[in-house]
């Protein structure tokens, strides 16, 4: 599907300044009444939109903000935008479009890929220029038109992976796996060589592994021991062993063309909350966690 | 004659599979079974026939049952008050965890109580630092030779009871003399080898003092209900002739009393993880393998050769069994041996009428297999489970380092259960 079939030349707007964000949504909203059958129109509908607001940040880092609102009863997903000259603060990040979405409330597939969509032009130098020097929304209608902006069908792990990922050397020693993961509140992170290719996963579980022998390990339960002295000693082994010695080599990994649903399938039946995503090279291509994925699903957040 | 040559290669092929591991053991045992039928050596319903219910019952109603006594942590909560009681000294520990060894394996098997001891074996050795390799070889001989006791403690054992009329307490009455006296040798044996030569300081000897073992005993409850089942069950066996109740019955009824009491949840948990199903298709495969041979005559042929050799005398032929089985089963896995074995016997049986002849042949084939496990590295399924754990634990047991204590225990053992037939029985 084109993004352009879901532009309504009428309902996108070209403005110097916004007073406030209240005003420009109160406009937004006028305009999307006035040219579409929505269900509720006016202050309620107004008001779902602050109130949408104040639950989720809906900017982005390129400059975009997508406020979202699900509508009861409302079959279709209507939007308005607004290219703002001078940029509005929303918290502390400048938004200098605003894309304001309804849609219906359990489509969230169009949606995400709407949002995918968006965010692909915010990112376009070029393109965004174009559409802020565009006169009128129909120009901006034609130059969407023309660059054959497409929704995609389904929405793809890559997606909504993290790119930009803190991995750790085979070589590098425990000592800086406890540093990394400590410090970057991480509780797994993927082990890759110089060029990128993926060698497996290094876990808190595995560095806490070096302290417990495989024979603790198949006692029935360890309620009778109070102390352990090979777990106290962990911290003696840290400049020993290597991170390629203790890593996870063989886990399950996901293709950056996995579905969401591939995605929460292989999550629930591994009891995996991380997931390393791995391209047909072998070659890491990013990171997804369940909590991204969830974000994903009930909130329709895109990273 | 071509049958009997076709059956023989399917029985050394699965039998060369087997011992040297070269692929799983069930599936080796498992394709020679079905082998025999695929060839018309056998028709299905022959080789299924031989398959011995008995054992295979009975071996699954004693899995329900260790599963559960396991969860009551009973063993575990016993070593733990050994190490205590041994004050942490270690000669003290090694010589009481080779009894609990022999006296737990005599009841639950060799192999699962290896399982449940030696982690803890190697958990004690690693607080006093001293090497665990002593303890976890001593403690599977423990465990072979407690094994030998009874009719419940060693798989050959098993096989034999099911396979013979002799009951629960003829194997006791019967075997458990001589272990006892291998097993007082042992301990002098074990003390003769290591007193003197493991130094524990104080503070790690307090170590072990200060665990807290009744934390053990989570569910007292499932203990005594336990306890009391496991009770019962050793009663029937005993009073076995008078219940007209087969082996299998029996294990299986306080199996399934145990499973009724448990939770849904645990059952489903004990029917996947703690059933070994890889040893009771390993039986069924066994079973129809040695059928075969059967059928086809050539344990016919090997009895006749036994008792030419021995001249059909009952004295000559029970050493024979004795020490060939010791050899024997030190070399190779000693289930399949026995699976063999059985047949021959049986053969014999129509040989040497003489009532109560045969008496000392049996028992000499359930302890010459039961204690040549112990000869090597790979005699016995005990074995090669001990030194896994240890293995995994990053201590490593050589097959040399294991048969230079083991071999001496074996030929000991054997030595005592051959001068334990003659004074007996001749």
């Amino acid at each position: 599907m084109l993004l352009a079939s879901l532009l309504n030349p009428k309902t996108i707007l070209h403005l110097p300044k916004a007073e406030s964000k209240e005003k420009l949504y109160r406009d937004m909203v006028d305009l999307i009444c006035r040219k579409h059958q929505m269900p509720i129109c006016g202050d309620e509908l107004y008001e779902m939109v602050m109130e949408r607001e104040t639950q989720m940040p809906t900017a982005y880092r390129t400059g975009i903000a997508i406020p979202h609102i699900r509508v009861e009863g409302f079959k279709d997903t209507v939007l308005s935008m607004a290219f703002l000259e001078e940029p509005l603060d929303y918290n502390g990040t400048p938004i200098a479009w605003v894309c304001l979405v309804f849609s219906d409330k359990s489509s969230s597939n169009l949606y995400l890929n709407l949002v995918a969509a968006l965010l692909k032009i915010s990112k376009d130098e070029d393109m965004m220029k174009a559409l802020h020097e565009a006169h009128g929304g129909a120009q901006t209608v034609h130059i969407i038109k023309k660059e054959e902006i497409r929704i995609k069908q389904d929405i793809t792990i890559s997606d909504i992976m993290i790119t930009d990922v803190v991995t750790i050397k085979p070589d590098d020693l425990l000592s800086q796996l406890s540093e990394t993961l400590g410090k970057r509140s991480h509780s797994c992170l993927p082990v890759v060589d110089e060029s990128g290719k993926f060698l497996g996963e290094a876990s808190i579980l595995n560095l806490l592994k070096v302290g417990v022998p495989e024979y603790l390990m198949m006692l029935d339960n360890l309620s009778f021991l109070r102390a352990y002295e090979p777990l106290e000693k962990l911290f003696e082994m840290e400049d020993k062993l290597t991170v390629g010695e203790i890593m996870d080599k063989d886990c399950i990994t996901l293709r950056p063309d996995a579905s969401i649903p591939e995605a929460v399938f292989e999550m629930i039946q591994r009891g995996k909350r991380f997931f390393s995503v791995v391209d047909s090279d072998g070659k890491l291509a990013g990171v997804v966690t369940a909590m991204d994925v969830m974000m994903q699903i009930f909130m329709g957040v895109i990273k | 004659m071509t049958l009997m040559v076709l059956a023989l290669i399917i029985f050394g092929l699965s039998y060369l599979f087997i011992i040297t591991e070269w692929i799983n053991k069930m599936l080796a045992a498992l394709i020679g079974g079905f082998a025999i039928i695929l060839t018309g050596i056998v028709a299905q319903d022959v080789a299924f026939s031989a398959i011995d219910w008995n054992v295979i019952f009975f071996l699954i109603g004693m899995m329900f049952v260790i599963s559960v006594l396991r969860q009551t942590g009973l063993f575990m909560y016993l070593a733990i008050k050994i190490a205590k009681i041994a004050k942490g000294k270690p000669l003290s520990i090694m010589i009481l965890m080779y009894l609990l060894t022999t006296v737990v394996s005599a009841f639950l098997g060799s192999v699962t109580t290896v399982m449940i001891l030696v982690p803890i074996g190697l958990l004690i050795a690693s607080e006093l630092k001293i090497t665990p390799v002593p303890f976890i070889i001593t403690m599977a001989i423990g465990s072979n030779a407690g094994g030998a006791a009874t009719m419940i403690g060693d798989p050959p054992n098993i096989l034999i009871g099911s396979a013979t009329d002799y009951s629960f307490i003829d194997f006791i009455v019967n075997l458990t003399p001589p272990v006892l006296v291998i097993t007082a040798a042992s301990v002098g044996l074990i003390w003769l080898m290591y007193k003197n030569k493991m130094k524990v300081s104080n503070e790690d000897k307090a170590k072990l003092m200060s665990y807290s073992e009744a934390n053990l005993i989570k569910d007292k409850r499932l203990l005594y209900v336990s306890l009391i089942i496991l009770g019962l069950m050793l009663a029937a066996f005993s009073v076995q002739h008078l219940l007209h109740l087969g082996t299998a019955t029996i294990a299986m009824t306080a199996g399934l009393v145990l499973m009724l009491l448990s939770d849904r949840k645990r059952v489903e948990h004990i029917l996947a993880n703690d059933i070994d199903w890889v040893t009771i298709f390993f039986f069924m495969g066994l079973f129809m393998i040695v059928k075969s041979l059967e059928e086809t005559g050539f344990i016919g042929k090997i009895a006749d050769g036994i008792m030419a050799a021995t001249k059909g005398d009952p004295r000559r032929t029970s050493m024979a069994v004795l020490w060939l089985s010791g050899i024997f089963s030190s070399i190779v896995d000693n289930v399949p041996f026995v699976a063999a074995m059985i047949p021959v016997l049986e053969q014999m049986e129509k040989v040497i009428t003489t009532p109560k002849a045969m008496d000392p042949i049996w028992w000499s084939l359930a302890l010459g297999t039961c204690l040549g496990g112990n000869g090597t590295l790979i005699g016995a399924s005990a074995n090669i489970v001990a030194v896994g754990i240890a293995t995994r634990s990053g201590y490593r047991i050589s097959f040399k380092e294991f048969t230079k204590i083991g071999f001496i225990f074996m030929i000991m053992a054997i030595a005592i259960s051959a001068g334990y037939v003659l004074l007996r029985y001749y």
